[in-house]
C-alpha cells in the first residue's frame, strides 16, 4: 500500500500545482480497506503510522468485521450494542477471539469449519462476559489487562 | 566436597547442603568404595575406621560414624530423586545400605533376589507409584489386572467400575521391590496383623528410618503411598501410637518428593494428624466452599469450575428457549460468576431476551457483611443493563438449605415464568445430616422447574469405612493436584493462584479425612449414586446436547495441559476427568411427567 500514488503528468498541465493521491486523505476508503484485512496484518498496519494507528485503536468497526468474519450466519443486530457495552470488538479480538482460534489451531482443532466457528465465537463471547463481569467494579489497576479468570488465555502455553 | 562433608556433619542438617552443588564432582564409583569400607569396617567392629576414611581425606571419629551413616541414607535419599543433569545418574548407580541394622541389610538383599527389577524413568504420577505397591506385593499373588488393589494388605478395593483404566498402559508388572521395612509387609498381605508388627520396627527407631534406595528413584513415592494408608488403616483400627508414629513418618518422606505428590501427602498427612489428635474446628465445614474466596482462584485457575458453568448454562439456556420471564434459583451463588454468560445468551437469543429473575441463596458469613452478598447482585444488575437484559435480583441467607422456605422462593405460577434450579458442588454437603436431602429434593419439586442442573463431584467420599474413603480420596485429590501442576507449566513457579486453589482443595481433604458426623460436609457421592437418588424422589434425567459438549471440549483445549483434560459423556451427563479418571459431573433434571412419586 502505497501513501503516495504515483504523480500526475505534469507537463501536461500547465497548473503549477501537482495533484498528489494520498489514501491517508480519504479515510473512509482507507477503512474500507483495513476492514477487510484479517487479524496479524491489520495489528501491523496499526504501527504503519500514527494516522492508521489511531484508526485502528479509535475505530471499532475495523474489529467488528474481523470478529464475525467466518460466522456461518450474519451476526445478530442484537450482537453490536452487547459487544460496544462490554468492552468494544477491538478488546473481544484482542482478548478472547485471538487466543482462543490461535490455542485451537496448534490443539489441532481447525476453526475453518462453519459451524465450529460458531462455537468459537459463543465460546469467545461467554467469557468475554466473564471478564467484563469480573473487572466491572475494579477501580484503579490496568484497565487494559484481562480479568483474572482469563489470565489462563494469556500465559503462554507448554505446548 | 571432602572439607563439605565435615563442617556440614557439625551443624544440624548435613544431608541436603551437601546435595546441593558439589554432587557433580563425585563419581558413582568413588562413593561405592567408600561405602564398601564403610561396610567392611562395620563388619570388621569398631576399631580402625578412622585411619581408613583418613586415607580417602575424610575425617571422622568411629563414635560419628552412625551419624555419618544416617546423613548418608538421607543423601541417598535426595539423589534417587534428584532429576537434574549429571546428578541424575547417581539415582540409578549408588545402592546404601545401613552398616548398623545387618539384619535389614540381608533381608533387603534376599528380597532383591526374589524379585526382578525393571528400572522405569517416567515421572512419578501418583498412580505409577500405586500401581508399583501392588506389583511390590504381587510376589504371592497372580498379578494380572494392572490395578489389583487387594493385594494391598487391609485396604478395601475401589468400587470396581471403570477405575481398572486409571493406570496408564505402559506401567506393566513392574515387580519393583519396595526396598525398606514396608519390603517385610510384602510376604503378609492377607492378613492385617504382620503390618503392625513391622511397621512398629519403623517406630522403634523414629530417628533412623531405614531407607534402602534400589535402582528405581520412585522408591519414596511408593513408600509414601504405603506409609498414607498404613496410618489410615491405623486410624480406622484406632491404634492411635502407631499412627501417630507414621504421621511423622510421612511427613518426612514427602519432603523427599516434588511437585504434586509431595503437596497431596503434605494435605492428607495434616489431616490424619488432626484426626489423631482430634482437632476439628466447625470452620472447617462451614468454610470449605460457600462464598468462599479461595474457590475464586480454583476458578480461575483450572477450568472445573468453568465447564460447570458453561454446561449447566447450556442446559438451563435450551430449556428456557421459550419463556418470556425467566427465574432462576441458585444453591450456589458464590461471586455468581455462572450468571454473566447465561444473561449474555439471553440477550443474543432470536426472539430477544427474556425477564430475568436470579434468586441467589448463601449461608449466612460470621466475616462477610450484607455488602458484599448486596454487591453480586449488584454487579450482575449493572451487567444485565449493560447488555440489555431486565433483571431482578433477590438474594437469600439461609445456614441450612432443608431449612429454606419455598414461600421466600416467590415463585409465580408456572405459566408466566420458567424456573430453573441450579447446584454447583452444594449437594452433597446435605448428606451430613439426615433427612436433609429428601426435603431440598422435595422443595425443588414445589418450585415446578422447567430444569434441574446438578454438578458434583465425581467420586466416593462418603462410604461407611474410613480406609474406604481415604484411598479412594488420595486418588481423587491426586489427579485433581496432578491437573492443577500440569496447567501452571507455563506460568512462573509459586503462582500464587494456583498456591490458594490448592490450600481450597486443601480444606475439602481435611474435611473428609478429619472430620467426622455433621461436620463432615464434604460428602462427594458418584454420578451413579445421584442419579438412583434424584430418579427415586421423582425427576427425569435430560439429556446435555452435544452443543454442551462441543463448548467443553473447546474449553479445555483452551487450557495448557489440555491435552490431559477429558470430557465425556455418560448416559446423557457431562463428566470432566484428567486423563482417565473421570473428576466432576454435571446432570440435568426434569420433573417427571406422572407428578411426585
Amino acid at each position: 500500500m502505497q501513501p503516495n500514488a504515483p504523480q500526475g503528468d505534469t507537463k501536461r498541465k500547465n497548473n503549477s500545482k501537482k495533484i498528489k493521491f494520498s489514501i491517508n486523505d480519504h479515510l473512509d476508503i482507507l477503512t474500507e480497506i483495513l476492514k477487510r484485512l484479517d487479524g496479524p496484518s491489520l495489528c501491523a498496519a496499526a504501527c504503519v503510522c500514527r494516522l492508521w494507528c489511531a484508526l485502528a485503536r479509535n475505530d471499532d468497526s475495523l474489529w467488528e468485521h474481523l470478529c464475525f468474519r467466518h460466522v456461518s450466519s450474519p451476526p445478530l443486530s442484537s450482537v453490536r450494542p452487547l459487544i460496544l457495552a462490554l468492552g468494544g470488538y477491538k478488546r473481544l479480538y484482542m482478548l478472547c477471539l485471538r487466543p482462543v482460534l490461535s490455542r485451537l489451531n496448534r490443539s489441532g482443532l481447525v476453526p475453518r469449519v462453519r459451524t465450529l466457528q460458531d462455537q468459537v465465537q459463543r465460546l469467545s463471547l461467554s467469557l468475554f462476559c466473564v471478564d467484563y463481569y469480573e473487572r466491572n467494579g475494579w477501580l484503579g489497576g490496568d484497565a487494559a489487562a484481562a480479568a483474572p479468570s482469563l489470565r489462563f488465555l494469556c500465559k503462554p502455553v507448554n505446548v | 566436597m571432602k572439607r563439605e562433608l565435615e563442617e556440614d556433619r557439625s551443624t544440624a542438617d548435613a544431608g541436603r547442603r551437601v546435595v546441593k552443588g558439589e554432587c557433580s564432582s563425585v563419581s558413582g564409583g568413588k562413593l561405592k568404595m567408600w561405602e564398601e569400607e564403610e561396610e567392611q569396617d562395620a563388619n570388621g567392629g569398631g576399631g580402625g575406621m578412622d585411619e581408613l576414611l583418613a586415607v580417602l581425606g575424610y575425617k571422622v571419629r568411629a563414635s560419628d560414624m552412625a551419624d555419618v551413616a544416617m546423613k548418608m541414607e538421607q543423601l541417598e535419599m535426595v539423589m534417587g530423586t534428584a532429576q537434574e543433569d549429571g546428578i541424575s545418574h547417581l539415582a540409578s548407580d549408588t545402592v546404601h545400605y545401613n552398616p548398623s541394622d545387618l539384619s535389614a541389610w540381608v533381608q533387603n538383599m534376599l528380597s532383591e533376589f526374589n524379585n526382578s527389577t525393571n528400572p522405569n524413568p517416567q515421572s512419578s504420577l501418583y498412580s505409577d507409584s500405586l500401581h508399583r505397591i501392588q506389583s511390590t506385593t504381587s510376589c504371592l499373588y497372580d498379578d494380572d489386572s494392572e490395578y489389583d488393589l487387594s493385594a494391598i494388605p487391609g485396604v478395601a478395593l475401589l468400587p470396581p467400575k471403570d477405575s481398572s483404566t486409571e493406570i496408564e498402559t505402559h506401567s506393566r508388572k513392574r515387580l519393583k521391590i519396595g526396598g525398606e521395612s514396608s519390603g517385610h509387609l510384602s510376604p503378609s498381605p492377607s492378613s492385617s496383623s504382620p503390618p503392625f508388627v513391622t511397621t512398629a520396627g519403623i517406630v522403634s527407631e523414629p530417628s533412623r528410618p531405614v531407607v534402602v534406595v534400589g535402582e528405581d528413584s520412585q522408591e519414596t513415592g511408593i513408600q509414601l503411598v504405603h506409609a498414607l494408608l498404613a496410618c489410615a488403616e491405623a486410624v480406622q483400627q484406632e491404634n492411635m501410637k502407631l499412627a501417630d508414629a507414621l504421621v511423622k513418618h510421612i511427613g518426612f518422606l514427602a519432603a523427599s518428593q516434588a511437585g504434586a505428590m509431595r503437596k497431596v501427602a503434605t494435605y492428607f498427612a495434616q489431616a490424619l494428624a488432626r484426626r489423631i489428635y482430634g482437632i476439628y474446628s466447625p470452620q472447617d465445614g462451614l468454610y470449605s466452599s460457600y462464598s468462599d474466596p479461595l474457590q475464586m482462584h480454583f476458578y480461575e485457575t483450572c477450568p472445573y469450575l468453568k465447564f460447570a458453568h458453561f454446561t449447566a448454562n447450556q442446559a438451563i439456556l435450551e430449556a428456557f428457549a421459550t419463556a418470556a420471564r425467566v427465574h432462576v434459583i441458585d444453591f450456589s451463588l458464590n461471586q455468581g460468576m455462572q450468571w454473566p454468560a447465561l444473561m449474555q445468551a439471553l440477550a443474543l437469543r432470536p426472539g430477544g431476551p427474556p425477564a430475568f429473575r436470579l434468586t441467589g441463596i448463601s449461608p449466612p458469613q460470621p466475616d462477610n457483611t450484607a455488602d458484599s452478598l448486596q454487591q453480586v447482585g449488584w454487579k450482575l444488575a449493572q451487567m444485565a443493563e449493560a447488555i440489555g437484559v431486565e433483571f431482578e435480583f433477590n438474594h437469600i441467607v439461609c445456614s441450612n438449605l432443608e431449612d429454606l422456605d419455598p414461600a421466600a422462593l416467590k415463585i409465580r405460577p408456572t405459566a408466566v415464568e420458567a424456573v430453573a434450579v441450579n447446584s454447583v458442588f452444594d449437594l452433597h454437603r446435605l448428606l451430613a445430616r439426615p433427612g436433609a436431602i429428601e426435603k431440598v429434593l422435595g422443595l425443588i419439586k414445589t418450585t415446578q422447574p422447567k430444569i434441574v442442573t446438578i454438578v458434583e463431584q465425581e467420586a466416593n467420599h462418603n462410604g461407611p469405612i474410613f480406609l474406604d474413603r481415604f484411598t479412594e480420596a488420595l486418588h481423587y485429590y491426586s489427579n485433581l493436584f496432578d491437573s492443577l501442576e500440569g496447567s501452571s507449566i507455563g506460568f512462573e513457579p509459586a503462582n500464587e493462584d494456583v498456591l490458594l486453589s490448592e490450600v481450597y482443595l486443601g480444606r475439602q481433604i481435611c474435611n473428609v479425612v478429619a472430620c467426622e458426623g455433621t461436620d463432615r460436609v464434604e460428602r462427594h457421592e458418584s454420578l451413579t449414586q445421584w442419579r438412583t437418588r434424584i430418579e427415586s424422589a421423582g425427576f427425569d434425567p435430560v439429556h446435555l446436547g452435544s452443543n454442551a459438549f462441543k463448548q467443553a471440549s473447546m474449553l479445555l483445549a483452551l487450557f495448557a495441559g489440555g491435552e490431559g483434560y477429558r470430557v465425556e459423556e455418560n448416559n446423557g451427563c457431562l463428566m470432566l476427568g484428567w486423563h482417565t479418571r473421570p473428576l466432576i459431573a454435571t446432570s440435568a433434571w426434569q420433573l417427571a411427567p406422572n407428578g411426585s412419586k
